[in-house]
């Protein structure tokens, strides 16, 4: 019986081949989204999880108050996680697993001429792969890191420097301010991509207390906050509070006057409710749009196979004049659905298979191929198989399984029956989604555009910056003014670091306010404002201010936190011990992301011969190089990193346009516009091709009808309009219906932006005229063919 | 007595009006019986053969099938009753295009969950009878006309039924080929086979041994041969 069913599904698919194809293809196309977007957010929500004891391990945290602004501190004194280990039986082990903040470089000794600069060097206590599940494949799991100056090594590293040699007991230099020589103690499994904590070397931290950038480091015993990441794996995750009890002592033990509040944060919360949240940002939105593009999908299915099948009725009452009881006919119906859909399942599974690696580039996401093995996401894959199999399937069986015999084979002609009005309701579904699809990607997409074209205050387009390391040193004049000599070049500055990506910051009080306030600092030379175009509120009447000492600049945000007054010129703020005179005010400028109001800043002004010898050199700072607008960019770039090597051949040379660091703030909502974009590409793909298998199937189903009409005098115009007027009046209904639902959540979703676009109302137009046209297209195509056949063909049929 | 039709009604409402489609029926048929029903169009023939067959329901009167009161019978039992006893024959054949003509014929079996070796003896019994082994693999769209009321007529008959109804069942066929077919259920009437057909043409009535006139719904007189 079930044979006989699947032989006839088959058929019926071969004998409808385009309706066939349009049916099942559309909706491997939308679990092929469904499925990349499933595969993404299960990546994102697995994070951390791998580890043996993840739902035990946390990460310490520190809460801490400073002049009224509260700052979340992750990283403890050397001595926090033992003496917590030591004083609560709760906690079952701790690790230290501190990152190098800046690139190091290194080399393998055996090739004194190759060097490379890595940036995921992480210091970590000898019981790193006792206490994470990271694999080590050579190396012993307790010895690896337990002795001073041992080095593991992730596979690709270990391939990178000793290519297939092994690599145990051979020597790598690393190179900060002086040169370590660490032995090879193993090689581990790269990290997998659902993993927070990504090094590819891992070097044993008791190498620190030898160091020179890290000795002091290990000064002080006190439990309070430093300079190491700690993490601890309790006996049993009912214990934080009490843990965190402990630390709350062992904290006011050290210092009576504390007010650090220390909390456990799980681990595997760290990647998803993290401080910073920029990497998943839209994790919620994007499931939200794998439903919608599902919903599309399946109503696409539904309408269509419920279409399909009204060609069948006469089948049916055939096999109930034969025998066949509603139920077996619905069951029927209810195999081939689930065929069906097992086929556009296989198809969206190699569907996505071939296009992750395009998909997740678009996102500039990696994630293992091996992920797609998660046991996790293959439950959900069979969730979503099994969901769409009973959704899909239900309908039609129950439409078709009532049809009447009688009704069916009195006349040979197609019937009209079988959910017209579902199928009403099913293409305005479609088009409410992918108009509402279409009309917040255009709003996303002005949004971005908007937030790209705010004047931050300062000229982002034709400048790049060269951070430089410490082993610049003494050449960092030289070859400031060998970049200055290019003839491109109009303007060089020097800041202590890129800008966008961070800065220092004091405590600093002023006379109205005695609190001391965290402010940012840049640490900058005079040329700075001229090159980026920051203008002065107030500029300093000497013209050699910058060569006083214990002067700063302020921007005007400063002027308000600090309660100074309307011209501050004069008054002083005090850092820390030392105080500074206010000698000038800049306009506000963005130096961070532009999500929150502009922050007080405070420039360190240095002349330039002192901030190229100290900033930029000594302590390995940045420098901004501002280029005529027709430049030839390139040729640039390969000009400054010939003057580059040739000042400093240890580090490799590194760049990047102000503009892109600006651009790389917006990478979630980057993402978000890019995701939308390939969906209102398949929203409306889907919807299109629906639309225009309905309008063959009502084409068909009118054949006679239109015959008829034609006999009796309708022009071809008349039949056309007759035909698509019926679809253009759902279209229409549906970008009545979509218009103010994606008003009302582009709007919610403006709010949390500093800088919003308006709305404005020709996106509407534009987005519904847009679906109009689509749908004119697909259904006149349809209507056209349909209203010219000769009546007399159609007629003779009966 | 095979079954009994006392007073049959059937109405539909057309502008508050009852327009009758049957009117007043009575039959009774004898098992062996081969009985035309003539009539113009319009006049009733394929309701009353749709009421016969249980495919179709009437407002007043009782209908006896085989000792059972068809018209107190749920929808249920009544299928399982015409599935057992009836077979179909229609004007416009009414094969499933996507299954071969093996699969056509088979078809009933599959629904009265007969096990596929019995099956596959009923239908090649079936096949040679008609004498269309040779297209059992071909589609109904590669039949003549006459090929196909062949094989339609085949499946009405696999299930081995008591009574055959056949509605207009030569009349999109040549009259050759509308010969063919009435001998053939000659030859099946006098295996034992009850045989009901509706039909325009003099001739092919004269193949049954009692003739129905029907006018409006109502039955005009009997004939008997």
């Amino acid at each position: 019986m079930i044979k006989n069913y699947i032989k006839i599904a088959w058929r019926n698919l071969l004998k409808n081949k385009l309706s066939g194809i349009i049916t099942t293809g559309g909706l491997a196309i939308g679990l092929t989204a469904c499925t990349l977007i499933l595969f993404y957010v299960a990546h994102e929500r697995s994070y951390d999880r791998f580890h043996a004891d993840s739902d035990r391990m946390y990460t310490v945290e520190a809460q801490v108050n400073m002049g009224g602004d509260t700052i979340y501190m992750n990283a403890m004194n050397a001595t926090v996680g033992a003496l917590t280990e030591n004083a609560s039986p709760a906690v079952a082990s701790s690790l230290r697993l501190k990152d190098e903040y800046k690139p190091v470089i290194l080399t393998n000794t055996q090739q004194p001429g190759v060097r490379f600069s890595e940036k995921d060097f992480s210091y970590a206590d000898a019981n790193f792969f006792n206490f994470f599940s990271f694999k080590l494949l050579k190396g012993s799991k307790t010895e690896a890191l337990a002795k001073p100056y041992s080095l593991v090594l992730s596979q690709d590293m270990a391939k990178k420097y000793f290519g297939n040699q092994n690599p145990i007991g051979e020597s790598i230099s690393v190179r900060k301010d002086s040169t370590y020589l660490f032995t090879v103690t193993g090689v581990m499994e790269n990290t997998p991509s659902n993993s927070s904590i990504h090094p590819d070397f891992v070097a044993s931290l008791s190498s620190m207390p030898t160091m020179n950038d890290y000795k002091r480091d290990f000064d002080s015993e006190v439990f309070r906050l430093g300079a190491f990441p700690t993490y601890l794996k309790l006996n049993n995750a009912s214990d934080v509070k009490m843990v965190e009890k402990t630390m709350q002592e062992l904290s006011t033990q050290g210092n009576a006057d504390a007010t650090d509040v220390y909390s456990l944060n799980l681990l595997t919360d760290k990647h998803l409710n993290g401080r910073d949240a920029s990497n998943t940002r839209y994790i919620s939105i994007f499931p939200l749009i794998a439903v919608l593009i599902l919903i599309l999908a399946l109503v696409n299915y539904l309408s269509l196979s419920t279409a399909r099948a009204s060609l069948r009725s006469k089948e049916i009452g055939v096999r109930k004049v034969n025998g066949a009881s509603r139920k077996s006919v619905a069951f029927q119906f209810y195999i081939e659905s689930t065929l069906y859909v097992l086929l556009a399942f296989v198809v969206s599974v190699a569907l996505s298979v071939v296009l992750k690696p395009w998909f997740f580039g678009i996102l500039g996401i990696e994630i293992d191929a091996a992920f797609f093995l998660n046991p996790t996401f293959l439950g959900i894959l069979a969730g979503l198989l099994v969901f769409t199999i009973l959704v899909t399937g239900f309908y039609p069986a129950l439409v078709m399984s009532a049809f009447n015999p009688v009704e069916n084979l009195r006349s040979s002609r197609v019937s009209k029956m079988g959910g017209v009005r579902l199928r009403k309701v099913c293409t305005t579904v479609q088009f409410v989604i992918a108009i509402a699809l279409l009309v917040s990607g255009i709003i996303i997409h002005q949004q971005l555009d908007f937030v790209r074209g705010v004047d931050t205050g300062l000229n982002r387009s034709d400048v790049v910056m060269l951070p430089l390391q410490k082993t610049m040193g003494t050449n960092s004049t030289p070859f400031r003014n060998e970049i200055e000599k290019l003839s491109q070049i109009t303007n060089t500055a020097v800041t202590q670091y890129p800008i966008y990506k961070g800065y220092n910051m004091f405590f600093v009080s002023s006379e109205q306010m005695p609190d001391a306030i965290g402010l940012p600092i840049f640490a900058v030379d005079d040329d700075f404002f001229q090159t980026l175009d920051v203008n002065w509120e107030l500029k300093p009447e000497d013209e050699h201010y910058y060569s006083k000492s214990d002067q700063v600049v302020i921007n005007e945000a400063a002027i308000s936190k600090f309660k100074l007054g309307s011209n501050p010129i004069g008054e002083s703020l005090l850092f820390g011990n030392s105080k500074r005179e206010i000698i000038g005010v800049v306009k506000d400028f963005h130096f961070e992301n532009l999500d929150a109001p502009i922050n007080a800043l405070a420039l360190f002004v240095n002349s330039k011969t002192q901030a190229t010898t100290d900033i930029l050199g000594k302590s390995g700072g940045c420098l901004f190089v501002r280029f005529q607008p027709d430049s030839d960019v390139s040729q640039l770039l390969s000009q400054m990193e010939a003057i580059y090597t040739q000042y400093d051949s240890a580090t490799p040379f590194e760049y990047q346009f102000l503009d892109d660091a600006f651009d790389a703030m917006f990478r979630s909502e980057e993402r978000l516009s890019q995701v939308f974009n390939l969906f209102i590409i398949l929203a409306m793909l889907i919807a299109g091709l629906g639309l225009f298998a309905l309008a063959t199937f009502s084409a068909q189903q009118r054949v006679k009808e239109l015959g008829v009409r034609k006999v009796l005098g309708a022009s071809v115009i008349q039949l056309t309009t007759l035909l698509s007027f019926d679809f253009l009046k759902l279209i229409f209904l549906a970008i009545l219906i979509a218009s103010p639902l994606a008003w009302y959540f582009m709007h919610l979703w403006l709010q949390d932006f500093n800088y919003k676009t308006t709305i404005h109302w020709w996106v509407f137009l534009g987005a519904g005229t847009g679906a109009m046209a689509l749908a004119i297209l697909t259904v006149s195509f349809q209507a056209i063919k349909a209203a010219l056949a000769n009546p007399v063909k159609s007629l003779r049929t009966e | 007595m095979l079954l009994q039709l006392n007073h049959i009604y059937k109405w539909v409402k057309q502008g508050g009006k009852r327009v009758f489609l049957l009117n007043d029926i009575s039959l009774d048929v004898e098992e062996g019986e081969f009985i035309s029903i003539m009539g113009p169009s319009g006049s009733g023939k394929s309701t009353l053969l749709n009421v016969i067959g249980m495919l179709d329901e009437f407002q007043e009167g009782e209908y006896i099938f085989n000792e059972e009161p068809v018209h107190s019978l749920k929808e249920k039992q009544r299928a399982k009753l015409y599935k057992e006893y009836i077979g179909f024959v229609f004007q416009a054949y009414h094969l499933i295009d996507e299954l071969t003509v093996y699969e056509n014929i088979e078809t009933p079996l599959l629904y009265k969950n007969i096990k596929s070796s019995e099956r596959k003896a009923l239908v090649a019994d079936m096949l040679d009878r008609f004498n269309i082994v040779g297209k059992k693999d071909l589609f109904p769209a590669q039949l003549s006309g006459g090929q196909q009321q062949l094989v339609g007529i085949a499946r009405a008959l696999i299930a081995k039924p008591k009574l055959i109804l056949a509605d207009e069942p030569t009349g999109n066929l040549n009259s050759k080929q509308g010969e063919e077919i009435m001998e053939l259920f000659k030859e099946l009437n006098q295996e034992g086979v009850t045989i009901i057909q509706a039909t325009h043409s003099e001739s092919n009535a004269a193949y049954g041994n009692r003739i129905i006139h029907l006018l409006d719904g109502s039955k005009q007189h009997q004939a008997s041969n």
